[in-house]
């Protein structure tokens, strides 16, 4: 890998072309910019050859494709788990979803508890804080209405009038 | 952009001419001292490297960035201030 620096002005607009860099003329204050530019991209080609996969010519397009699956999936799946519980009550006594078994004083803390812990450290759209913070005003409305309400499934906090 | 400041209108508004290199928008006392080290030391001839690198904005701010240190807001107001001076003078 001959250095940059060396070569022709001529050969630094070859490369731009090469790697596909948008550029203008390569002079004297363009040239360390155009330098550098090919110094990241080479860098970056280097990388993903190195990475095991059958002959192709466009190694970029393959990682972000890769990249783009593996973001999506996580974000739709998390999205439907946290929707589901609230939009329905009656799925807080399934034991389909999370822990919601327990009775409904222990909902509203315990059942957020164990909302944080099975979301770790994943990249997500809406940040974590922000769907927890959602789900306790959802999760203290409906229990709310619970205990006003007369239900004859689970309330132990039946009043005796 | 959403809003243009004082010192954008005025460059602007009228041909360049001998403008020291601080009337460009983003640019201030620093980063035109150290803009006038690297020999950029009128408005036109940061407006020559600007058109040299196509008026291509990612270049540009890249540019901008190596030779003077100019953070994102900076970048882009400068960029922006050029831009809009090429449309109506150039």
């Amino acid at each position: 890998m001959a250095a940059l620096r060396n070569k022709s002005d001529q050969e630094i607009k070859d490369l731009l072309d090469e790697y596909g860099i948008k550029h203008g003329p390569v002079v004297d204050t363009t040239r360390p910019l155009y330098e550098k530019k090919l110094k990241e991209t080479m860098a970056k080609a280097k990388v993903t050859v190195t990475k095991p996969s059958p002959d192709r010519t466009f190694y970029r397009e393959d990682q972000e494709e890769v990249t783009y699956v593996t973001y999506q999936t996580p974000v739709s799946i998390d999205y439907f788990s946290c929707l589901r519980p609230v939009f329905r009550p009656h799925v807080y006594n399934t034991p389909s979803s999370s822990s919601y078994s327990k009775p409904t004083p222990v909902v509203k803390s315990g059942g957020g508890v164990v909302k944080k812990e099975n979301t770790t450290s994943s990249g997500r759209l809406i940040p974590l804080w922000v769907q927890f913070l959602v789900f306790l005003i959802l999760a203290g409305f409906l229990y709310f209405i619970f205990t006003n309400m007369e239900s004859a499934e689970s309330s132990p906090f039946n009043r005796i009038q | 952009m959403s809003s243009t400041s004082q010192k954008h209108k005025e460059f602007v508004a009228e041909p360049m001419g001998e403008k020291p290199v601080n009337a460009l928008a983003g640019i201030g006392e620093v980063l035109g001292r150290r803009l006038e080290e690297k020999g950029f030391d009128k408005a036109y001839v940061v407006l020559g490297q600007f058109l040299v690198l196509k008026k291509d904005e990612e270049l540009f701010r890249d540019w901008l960035k190596d030779s003077c240190g100019a953070n994102v807001k900076q970048q882009g107001d400068c960029y922006g201030c050029l831009r809009e001076w090429c449309d109506s003078f150039l």
